[in-house]
């Protein structure tokens, strides 16, 4: 069980920072790896998310999400916006072909990593083949819907609905595999 | 909410998890989020943030310690300014009843410290602003921003790296190193120029003089003596105390081009 690290850094206590580094250290750095354009971007990108977990660390709150879910909530979002402006600043040709550089995401769990994990990639197998390639190109690898239209020869309506479907089909499916775990227990 | 309501909220939910929304797109977010329960707003974003923590997970990747390294000083600058408020234990029961004559010294005395601190927040230097954010905050200013990685000069030093941002729109960048060897500032000091394309390669602009007093990663603001409109490259020389005005370009260990 791990403890939460996040209200003892609201408080000011350093020695929980170090720990936290520790601990989803290597989380927000493949994060930023797989949605940067370069390895001077994600170094950059890295140091502002932890900034601004130090800054926002008392709005964690352990009964809506787990830490680390919370810690890859606010990575996520400051990736993205760091993507979305460099977008706009340079030809999205060359980010794009980064990330698709970056190995696929793996699709078999470890025994070890966490049941939420395993149920979510599991319930990501259980997708149509075709939305489950939109949703990784998108998520895993950070590309724009013209680009994974461009990538898999679909029109970008056809994108966009596969990425709504297959999210909106992910949620419900680790809802269903959450109760049937702990009957009684709505885990989102 | 109307089934056209509840589908551009779902849309908007994932447009911003997956490609960021546009101002707009954000207002008309904000909106409709506050008329609704928070839990719901983050129900898509907590199906990827485990998605992402299950795939981090499965491949076991370390935070670099140079990284490690840097974010803990930063993390060290951040709590230490960061102001912790301490709730006010409440006053024993007999303590509170004791009338208002006896404490009459005591509240003397606390205004006289009151005005004293109250003076002594006027006189305080005001608090070294600090680099590594400043150049964050320039980052992701969206104000025309260059940045390139330094490579090595014309005398190179081993190992020395980082790179340079600059907004010619805010006349404001930073240099960032590692690995550049510490100087004596009374022997030498570092010198950063500046060629700008409306400008002769042969008189950059000063970039300003500075010291290296650590090989780990240094943040330098840079100090353009005169105004930068377009560069293209950066160099580094190294120079006599307090700089020079025309370089020989003796020793230039680093170099830095926009592509």
């Amino acid at each position: 069980m791990n403890y939460p690290l996040l209200p003892r850094i609201a408080n000011g206590d350093l020695s929980a920072v170090d720990e936290c580094l520790e601990r989803y250290g290597g989380l927000v750095w493949s994060l930023a790896r797989r949605l940067s354009r370069t390895l001077t971007d994600a170094e950059d990108a890295v140091q502002e998310i932890f900034v601004d977990l130090w800054r926002n660390a008392d709005r964690f709150r352990a009964e809506i999400a787990d830490e680390a879910t919370f810690v890859a909530t606010l990575a996520r979002r400051r990736l993205i916006d760091r993507l979305r402006k460099s977008r706009r600043e340079y030809d999205s040709q060359p980010i794009d072909e980064a990330a698709l550089q970056y190995a696929a995401p793996p699709h078999k769990p470890p025994v070890e990593v966490a049941e939420e994990g395993s149920r979510a990639t599991a319930c990501l197998e259980g997708l149509r083949k075709d939305e489950r390639n939109v949703l990784e190109l998108s998520i895993y690898h950070g590309l724009p819907q013209t680009r994974i239209a461009e990538v898999t020869g679909l029109p970008l309506g056809t994108v966009k609905s596969h990425s709504r479907r297959g999210l909106l089909q992910l949620r419900d499916c680790m809802k269903i595999r959450s109760r049937r775990r702990s009957p009684g227990v709505e885990a989102l | 909410m109307s089934n056209n309501d509840s589908n551009r909220w779902e849309e908007l939910q994932i447009a911003r998890l997956l490609d960021g929304l546009t101002d707009g797109e954000q207002a008309e977010y904000d909106e409709i989020a506050s008329r609704r329960p928070t839990e719901e707003q983050d129900s898509l974003s907590k199906v990827v943030a485990t998605l992402d923590v299950a795939w981090s997970n499965m491949q076991s990747e370390q935070l670099p310690e140079h990284l490690r390294r840097t974010i803990l000083e930063r993390a060290n600058q951040e709590l230490a300014a960061k102001p912790t408020v301490e709730l006010a234990k409440r006053l024993p029961e007999r303590a509170a009843a004791r009338g208002f004559g006896n404490a009459l010294p005591w509240f003397l005395a606390a205004a006289c410290l009151l005005i004293a601190v109250f003076i002594w927040g006027l006189n305080r230097p005001a608090q070294q602003a600090d680099p590594a954010q400043l150049r964050a905050d320039l980052i992701a200013s969206n104000t025309g921003v260059v940045q390139a990685n330094w490579s090595p000069g014309t005398t190179p030093v081993l190992n020395a790296a980082g790179d340079i941002v600059w907004s010619s729109q805010r006349q404001q960048g930073f240099m960032r190193f590692r690995g550049l060897p510490v100087n004596k500032p009374t022997e030498e000091q570092y010198q950063l120029w500046i060629f700008d394309k409306n400008q002769s390669d042969k008189t950059p602009v000063d970039g300003g003089v500075f010291d290296i007093t650590s090989t780990g990663e240094t943040i330098v603001p840079i100090d353009a003596k005169l105004r930068v409109q377009e560069p293209f490259m950066f160099a580094i020389t190294i120079e006599k105390p307090g700089g020079v005005v025309v370089s020989s370009r003796e020793r230039l260990p680093l170099l830095a081009k926009i592509e």
